[in-house]
């Protein structure tokens, strides 16, 4: 325990040190830079300065009347303004720089934050899952059936938690731009046949037909693979999810000006009106008796707008939901 | 892992345990095993020490070792192909996910 404590500690030692160096690297260029453009803008006014001088000089006028006492003053005016000026922004840097170091130090300890409650919370539940999965083998001695029904529900609650910390963690790693999309061409009807074949179990429990309307079996786009196996799995598995025992679920894609676009059509019950707006929100579930965290549809929207796509949902006249994604084929040249 | 032990034995395979990095170093050289499950957060060094101890050693550089862990960066998952594990597994596993994959490893070694 005092070991982790330690390494907590040196993590914030680092991150500190780290802080001032990074003060310290952006004082020192910007500063420079700032200082050698100012010292070139000061020509300038300097110029204009001998220009009239220069012109007035054979004359013995320069200082004298009220050109001169002008002269006077806007040469005072502009020493004035140069030492106000100088003052201000390099106080407004100083500001920016701090803000910006700030920045860097917060998302250091976010990323110790993601690794230490991955750690910290995937280890006990492993555990407990473990032991209690030997229980319900009966390794560990022969359990009654009244025993056995409420491990095999602590069982089920540990994956579910399991699950949980699996999907605020992807989940904050999104959100922190933690997640380093490594975007290739990626044909989306391999991608929605893949997830499809994964997900058959679920279709097949529940009997549901999943017809799948893919025209063009060249739908590339520019994307990171795992991200879009992860929204096509969040999107399909919820629908499967809500929608009744043998029924069926739609599943189109096609391209629509240098867009692809995907169709989830399901049999659910319609979104309540009130409820349209706030679907893609985290922990938000139509019906808390089904299996879910909450979080699998915020999560499909994140990594969607992460491709600089959209995601929405219609409810369509009778029953039923049609969830749209609509990504850009190519995203090479715009950055995140 | 007392219940990981647990499992194992069940499934007919004859498990060492080691709770430190030195000691699983040294139990990997004594005992001759098949295969190695080993955690990164090990304590006296770490996973990373351990691998790097046996690859690089004769007697236990063809062991094939699964990698069961609790961290999920990316960058760990890789390094630990490079180093040449045979699989990476994230806890909370499955135990019969795991007994499977022993088993095909077991086979193809």
């Amino acid at each position: 325990m005092n070991k982790k404590v330690m390494k907590k500690k040196n993590n914030h030692n680092n991150a500190e040190k780290d802080l001032r160096l990074v003060l310290q690297e952006l004082k020192d260029n910007p500063y420079r830079k700032f200082n050698l453009a100012f010292s070139l803008m000061s020509i300038i006014p300097l110029l204009v300065f001998f220009y009239i001088l220069a012109a007035k000089l054979f004359t013995f006028h320069i200082l004298v009347g009220d050109i001169g006492f002008m002269l006077l003053i806007c040469i005072l005016i502009s020493i004035c303004g140069f030492c106000l000026g100088y003052g201000i922004i390099r106080s407004a840097l100083n500001k920016v720089l701090f803000y910006a170091a700030q920045a860097k130090h917060s998302d250091e300890l976010k990323s110790i934050f993601v690794a230490s409650v991955s750690h910290e919370l995937k280890n006990p539940l492993s555990a407990v899952k473990t032991n209690l999965f030997n229980f319900l083998e009966g390794l560990l001695g022969q359990i009654n059936d009244e025993q056995k029904k409420v491990v095999q529900l602590l069982y089920n609650i540990t994956e579910r938690m399991g699950r949980l910390v699996n999907e605020l963690l992807d989940l904050h790693k999104i959100e922190a731009g933690m997640v380093g999309l490594k975007r290739e061409l990626c044909n989306i009807a391999d991608v929605l046949e893949k997830q499809a074949e994964e997900l058959e179990n679920m279709l097949s429990l529940k009997k549901i037909r999943l017809i799948k309307e893919i025209l063009n079996r060249d739908l590339f786009v520019w994307a990171d693979r795992d991200s879009l196996h992860q929204v096509v799995n969040n999107l399909l598995s919820n629908a499967i999810k809500y929608t009744p025992e043998g029924k069926s679920i739609t599943l189109k894609a096609y391209f629509v000006d240098g867009y692809v676009r995907l169709e989830f059509i399901d049999n659910a019950q319609n979104i309540p009106p009130e409820k349209i707006n706030k679907i893609f929100d985290k922990f938000q579930r139509l019906d808390e008796t089904k299996e879910g965290t909450g979080l699998g549809l915020a999560i499909a929207k994140d990594i969607v707008e992460s491709h600089k796509g959209k995601v929405w949902v219609e409810p369509l006249c009778r029953e039923g939901n049609k969830f749209v994604v609509v990504l850009p084929c190519d995203l090479r040249s715009s950055k995140r | 892992m007392l219940g990981l032990a647990t499992f194992l034995k069940s499934q007919g395979f004859l498990v060492f345990s080691a709770y430190d990095s030195v000691y699983g170093i040294s139990l990997a050289h004594r005992e001759k095993v098949n295969l190695i499950i080993l955690d990164l957060g090990l304590p006296a060094g770490g996973g990373f020490y351990v691998l790097d101890n046996l690859k690089h050693s004769v007697d236990t550089n063809t062991i094939p070792v699964i990698i069961l862990t609790a961290k999920q960066e990316k960058e760990l998952e890789d390094k630990a192909y490079q180093m040449g594990v045979s699989a990476y597994m994230h806890k909370p596993f499955e135990p019969k996910e795991l007994a499977a994959k022993i088993r095909e490893l077991l086979e193809n070694g």
